[in-house]
């Protein structure tokens, strides 16, 4: 039941990375970085701790000026004011204040949606994900698996046109991930937004996404790109599966 | 997956310490007087200070006010000192904490004024405004402003810039974040605030009046000195204790049903 019927070569390209270079001082973090997203790709992106996933990211959502080259969404210079690129953080980042209800509808407020498109969205978000009986809840009375599924359901009830997603998962234990992995594809799938997706770790790069970015030690380069044109749902004995961890593993350990 | 808040049952000691040990002040502080460890005109029983306490609540005599017409003055005077110290410092404060600009304009003044003691700009209030009702309300402002500015300070400082980011990314304004991130989160220290700027405006209240005036809690004890009536000291002293307990307690008790969120 794989959602993208289309090949993602043969669909139009959303995102467009040009040469994107970052310099802190003299330390040149990412080096001449070009590459293509296209519309509701799931794309992940690993690469050695320290590498500069973090730095990528930023740059890529207008956090962080770039030194030279570019980021264009439809062809446009991406600009959090006009595009809706969502971004969910290593740590969480709910608002401790709101409830959350209110936390997913965050994001939608600060756009400005009219009230009515902010309930619906918000009501069929909650819905999705599971968090309909919780909604009237703060943050600190949630578990923390819960937290980091607010945090989704933000991003992705603003229908972004570019998900950025660092390591969302990183803290939480193996069973939980899985879970969390599944619903973020089940995400990925109704919604159809593109994402790009960060990690450190290759099984859950391979298993969530269609084309997996390997990224080299800094200065930082696009070291392969390797295509995950397996089935889903993906078993992680699957040979196939297997054999795709591990050139992935291979590629990251050739330094 | 309903969330009960934990009942934390307290064991009947910790009730009745506090009671015990009140009670024993008090029974110690009459029984030193009673006795004459310390002579009568030095200080006043608290039965004295009891009687003096019901005498006053009709009797303007000797102070000129009743005790009502005293705490009435004073609590004017302490609430609108207050109120503009919040109404002046808070918003100062959290714009201080976002925008450079303001931090840029009004932070070396406000740190070249703040070390003056509220009490060294008496003379100067006198000048300006009398003994009336505006000077003390002056004073009292000066006294509360500064906690206030600095609290909400502290409390937009603090802004967790992972959220900042996050909004950012939402593509938040300056203002949206300023109104949406900083002031919500800066509201802890804002009640903070809230108390200890009472304290310094009570005080200062008490300051004011000693110096500069004709009626009030403060020129209550300073009559009381004059005419050589501790019990009238204590019973002044006694009255602007409690009354800034009790705003105290109001205070913490409206702080903690608006931050029920935030507070685990
Ligand atoms: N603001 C900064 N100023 C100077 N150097 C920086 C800054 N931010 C990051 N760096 C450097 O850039 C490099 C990449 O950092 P980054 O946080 O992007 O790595 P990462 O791949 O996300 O690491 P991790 O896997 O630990 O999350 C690091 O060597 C870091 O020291
Ligand atoms: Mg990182």
């Amino acid at each position: 039941m794989d959602s993208a019927a289309i090949n993602p070569e043969d669909r139009p390209t959303k995102i467009d990375v040009k040469s994107l270079t970052k310099r802190f001082g003299d330390l040149l973090v990412l080096n001449d970085i070009s590459f293509n997203v296209a519309q509701g790709e799931f794309l992940a992106i690993v690469g050695p701790t320290g590498c500069g996933k973090t730095t990528f990211l930023n740059c890529l959502s207008k956090l962080m000026p770039t030194s030279a080259g570019d980021i264009f969404v439809d062809g446009e210079v991406a600009d959090p004011k006009k595009h809706n690129i969502s971004f969910v953080f290593q740590e969480p980042t709910c608002l401790p204040w709101r409830t959350v209800r209110r936390n997913v509808a965050y994001g939608m407020e600060i756009k400005r949606y009219p009230k009515e498109k902010i309930n619906q969205r918000v009501d069929y978000m909650l819905d999705l994900v599971g968090l309909t009986d919780t909604q009237d809840l703060y943050p600190n009375q949630v578990s923390a698996s819960m937290v980091q599924r607010i945090t989704v359901a933000r991003a992705f009830a603003m229908d972004p046109d570019l998900l950025l997603m660092d390591e969302p998962y990183g803290q939480l234990d193996i069973k939980l991930r899985y879970y969390l992995e599944d619903e973020l594809i089940k995400l990925w799938q109704t919604l159809k937004s593109t994402v790009i997706f960060v990690t450190h770790n290759i099984e859950e790069a391979v298993y969530v996404a269609e084309r997996v970015l390997v990224l080299s030690n800094k200065p930082t380069k696009i070291k392969a790109e390797v295509k995950v044109d397996l089935p889903r749902p993906r078993k992680l004995i699957d040979p196939e599966f297997v054999a795709l961890r591990k050139q992935v593993t291979d590629l990251i350990q050739w330094w | 997956m309903a969330y009960e808040a934990v009942k934390v049952k307290k064991p009947l000691t910790l009730i009745l310490l506090p009671i015990i040990s009140v009670l024993t002040f008090f029974l110690v502080w009459e029984l030193i007087v009673e006795f004459d460890v310390v002579p009568k005109t030095m200080l006043a029983a608290p039965t004295q200070v009891g009687d003096r306490f019901i005498d006053k609540l009709s009797d303007p005599n000797p102070d000129g006010g009743t005790m009502a017409a005293h705490a009435w003055v004073s609590a004017q005077e302490a609430f609108l000192g207050y109120l503009l110290s919040l109404g002046i410092g808070l918003p100062l404060g959290l714009f201080m904490g976002w925008f450079s600009v303001v931090r840029g304009v009004a932070r070396p003044l406000f740190e070249l004024v703040r070390p003056i003691p509220p009490i060294a700009w008496i003379p100067l209030t006198i000048f300006w405004f009398g003994i009336g009702l505006w000077g003390k309300v002056f004073i009292i402002f000066l006294g509360g402003v500064v906690p206030c500015v600095i609290n909400s300070f502290v409390g937009v400082r603090m802004t967790n810039p992972t959220l900042i980011q996050m909004s950012r990314t939402c593509g938040a304004s300056d203002w949206q974040i300023f109104t949406h991130l900083c002031v919500p989160s800066a509201l802890p220290m804002v009640f903070g605030a809230l108390q200890i700027a009472l304290a310094c405006c009570w005080t200062n209240l008490v300051g004011a009046e000693l110096l500069a005036a004709d009626q009030g809690l403060g020129y209550m004890i300073t009559m009381g000195r004059r005419l050589a009536l501790p019990e009238l000291v204590v019973l002044g002293m006694v009255s602007v204790g409690l009354a800034g307990a009790l705003i105290g307690m109001v205070i913490e008790t409206v702080e903690r049903r608006l931050l029920s969120g935030i507070r685990r």
